[in-house]
Order: C-alpha cells, then sequence, then structure tokens
C-alpha cells in the first residue's frame, strides 16, 4: 500500500503539518489537552483572520468560539490526502466569518463596514510578532498585478464576493473571477503551498 | 455573455476564497462534483488561503481558550464518516466542513447517537428511507442530522387534536427542532398541515408539513427558536399565509 499522497507534503519545514494532523486525530477521540495543544497552533491565524472580516471585536471573538466548537465537533472529518490541517481550519473560519457578515448584509452592519472597505494587506497582523509568514505573503503578493492582488485581498482579507469586489474595483465580475484564480495560482506557486 | 456569467471552471479561486455566493456557490459546486481537476484545483488554493490567514494571525484574547474548555465539555463530537465518500467529499468541498455532518450515509447512527430513543421512529424511517425532503431543500438533511446528533437534544411527542401523533426532536442550544407526525388525518387537495412558531410579539411559519405515505408527515426543521416560543399546527387552504387562519390543532410550549 502506497502512503495516502499529501498535496500539502512539500510545504516548508517549521509548519509541521504531520504534528497538527496528529493532534486533530487524537482531538477526534475527545482528547481535551490536544484540543488545548491545537488551539495554541492555530488560534492566532483563525482570530486574526476571522476579525480581518467581522471587524466587531465581540463578535470576532463569538465567531472563532463557534468555529473552534466546530473544529472540536468534526475533528474526526479531518481527511489528511485532502489538504493540510491548517487549511482545514482556515477554511472553516474564513467561511464562518463571511457566512456571518453576508447574514447581516442586509442590515446595517454591511454600510458600518462599507465605510473602510480595504483591509491593506500590509496592515494586517501587526499584533503577531516574528510573523514569517506575513513577511512571506506580503513578498508573494507583491508579485501579483495590483488587480489580482485587490481582488485576492479583497475577498478574503475584507470578505467580499467576487461581485462585490467587481463592483468595488469597477471591473466586469468575469474579469474579476479570473484574477482572482489566476492570483490565487500565482500566490499558491509563489508559497510553495499546495501541488 | 462570458463576462456576466464567467465559466464554471474559472471560477475556483472565488470559491476557494469564499467569494461565491448562493446562485453562483451552487453552479461551481454543481460544476466541481463532476470536475475532479476542479476540486483538486479548490484544494491547492486553499493551501494558498491558509497561509493568507497565517499572515494575518492575531492573538484572541486568553478568556477565549477558557470560555471553549466549557464549550467542548458539552459539546459531542461526530464520529467518523465510513461510507458515502461522495457525499463525504461534496461536504467537504463546500466548507471544508461548515455545517459538519454533511448527509449521513443512513438513519440508524443517528438513532443510536441518541441512545435508541424509540420516538425517534417517524424522524429515521424518513432520513433512511428517502433522498430528500420532498421538493426541500438541500440543507434539510444537514440540519436534521445536527438537531439529531445535538447533545442536549430532547423527544417530546402531543397528540395532534384530529387525529395522529407529533414527534418533536429539539436542540435548545441550536435553538432548532424537527418536527414529524404519523397517523395525521388525510386533507382534501386544496389543504395542508401548516406549522408555526408562536412567540412573543411574532407568529412565523415554520413551514408547509410535507405528506408522506401512510399518514406520515414531515419532516419540518424550524430554526431561530428562542426559549418561550411554541409550536403550533393549522389547517391551512391559501398558500403562503403569513398568520394562522384556523384554530390551532396542536400547541405546544418548547
Amino acid at each position: 500500500m502506497s502512503p495516502p499522497r499529501r498535496p500539502w507534503a512539500e510545504a516548508p519545514a517549521g509548519t509541521d503539518h504531520a504534528d497538527l494532523a496528529a493532534l486533530l486525530a487524537r482531538v477526534a477521540i475527545g482528547d481535551r489537552a490536544a484540543f488545548d495543544a491545537m488551539y495554541d497552533r492555530v488560534a492566532a491565524p483563525v482570530f486574526g483572520t476571522v476579525r480581518g472580516v467581522v471587524r466587531d471585536p465581540g463578535l470576532s471573538e463569538e465567531v472563532t468560539q463557534e468555529v473552534f466548537v466546530e473544529v472540536w465537533r468534526a475533528a474526526s472529518r479531518f481527511d489528511a490526502s485532502k489538504g493540510s490541517p491548517m487549511a482545514w481550519v482556515t477554511t472553516i473560519a474564513h467561511r464562518r466569518a463571511v457566512d456571518r457578515v453576508r447574514s447581516e448584509q442586509r442590515s446595517a452592519a454591511r454600510d458600518r463596514r462599507a465605510a473602510s472597505p480595504m483591509i491593506a494587506y500590509d496592515e494586517v497582523a501587526e499584533t503577531v510578532e516574528d510573523n514569517l509568514d506575513r513577511d512571506r505573503v506580503r513578498r508573494c503578493l507583491g508579485t501579483l498585478t495590483d488587480l489580482q492582488r485587490e481582488a485576492v485581498t479583497l475577498a478574503y482579507y475584507g470578505g467580499y464576493t467576487y461581485r462585490e469586489v467587481a463592483g468595488l474595483l469597477r471591473v466586469p465580475a468575469g474579469t474579476v473571477s479570473t484574477r482572482m484564480r489566476d492570483g490565487l495560482i500565482r500566490l499558491r506557486d509563489c508559497l510553495g503551498a499546495g501541488r | 455573455m462570458r463576462v456576466r456569467r464567467p465559466e464554471p471552471h474559472t471560477l475556483a479561486g472565488a470559491y476557494a476564497l469564499d467569494a461565491l455566493d448562493g446562485p453562483d456557490q451552487a453552479r461551481f459546486e454543481r460544476h466541481a462534483a463532476r470536475c475532479q481537476e476542479c476540486t483538486r484545483e479548490v484544494t491547492g488554493l486553499r493551501e494558498a488561503t491558509a497561509r493568507l490567514a497565517a499572515a494575518a494571525a492575531a492573538q484572541p484574547p486568553p478568556a477565549l481558550k477558557e470560555a471553549l474548555r466549557a464549550e467542548t465539555a458539552r459539546t459531542r463530537q461526530l464520529p467518523p464518516v465510513t461510507r458515502d465518500s461522495r457525499a463525504t467529499d461534496r461536504a467537504r468541498l463546500r466548507a471544508g466542513g461548515r455545517r459538519p455532518g454533511g448527509r449521513r450515509p443512513g438513519g440508524r447512527r443517528l438513532v443510536l447517537a441518541l441512545g435508541g430513543a424509540a420516538a425517534v421512529a417517524a424522524v429515521t424511517v424518513w432520513v433512511t428511507a428517502s433522498p430528500g425532503p420532498p421538493g426541500g431543500q438541500p440543507a434539510a438533511s444537514q440540519e436534521i442530522a445536527t438537531v439529531l446528533t445535538a447533545p442536549d437534544a430532547v423527544t417530546m411527542t402531543a397528540q395532534v387534536r384530529t387525529g395522529g401523533t407529533a414527534t418533536i426532536v429539539m436542540s435548545h442550544h441550536d435553538g432548532m427542532l424537527v418536527f414529524t407526525a404519523a397517523g395525521l388525518r388525510q386533507l382534501p387537495a386544496a389543504q395542508h398541515y401548516e406549522l408555526w412558531v408562536i412567540g412573543p410579539g411574532r407568529d412565523r411559519p415554520a413551514g408547509r408539513l410535507p405528506m408522506l405515505s401512510h399518514g406520515m408527515a414531515g419532516p419540518v426543521v424550524a430554526a431561530g427558536l428562542r426559549s418561550g416560543d411554541r409550536l403550533g399546527l393549522t389547517v391551512e387552504t391559501a398558500s403562503g399565509t403569513r398568520r394562522p387562519t384556523t384554530p390551532m390543532i396542536l400547541e405546544l410550549t418548547l
């Protein structure tokens, strides 16, 4: 039997995907200490991502808590052959955050957010020191075209749909969707993430 | 045309960024269900978005960890999925497990999770026997699984005044319930059973009860319930009525 293919096996050393996957496996059988250890490893990316999208500090904490309850509940569903544990967790987090924002889209909350729509990628993550990912991501984002970079960061850090991004940038939606894809592919290759 | 409706495949980036909504998302997911390359691409692109997340890292307040300790202590975990990997793939592609559970392989495990409560037989029959809610939303079976596997799920039964028995499984924590009924009186074609949530200052329709065979009806999922809400059942004629127009044939405080 060949070992399961792990698309994230090429990730740079230090990201310790295997450790995190092992922790998740322990979490899946109800190991609370493993959950604590896993939390310590991923809480900052989760909270930072959620806060970027949701903005409101109290609501960000609430969504972050929901994310981790979901990770606890669904840990047995993590499948290492389908991506890295960090991608699994951050996907849950980002999805939760945008779901929350979009469900309130019709309310005034969205209008308040719209007052400061741009979260520049060089503004993020000021609270974590020695964030190697930040430097690397910033450098790789710099290799994207302006439109690719704006499309990717508005969608991810701002939580906007591609149609909303099209409206913000005054570019056709079809153009935005292709730039998002091209930009993410370039980012993935620059970061050595994924396949 | 391409500008207004991009090729599904070009939406892979937007999908990985959670930048699709409503119909766009549904369209991409339909496409991806038949396109292995798309699924692989989304998987790879999500590794890139994970790095975007890592770059945005910010420490949450320490109190959050304490709160989570309490929360996980009273939250039951989902069992692994062992069969029906197709449905699992779909659920995972959707959101990396946004709504854990996906469609369950069958009803049997749901009952075991409840400790074999006989009263959920009606729900079980439906979950096991039917491929999906009649004309219903695909989310319904996931919601049902969520309620049935909730750690605080309780089962209530009540008699319907015009005949039949209603079974309600409710999670107070999630503010959701699943309603089913058995032995209901057959209605003329122009009429239907309608479920209501009756709360302080707000009555809202919770859905038309789908009629199955043998007097079985449901399930209907009601969400957003608050303590003090009551559940009601009426027979209605008009579709889309906003208030009950006939007397309650079942009324239950949740």
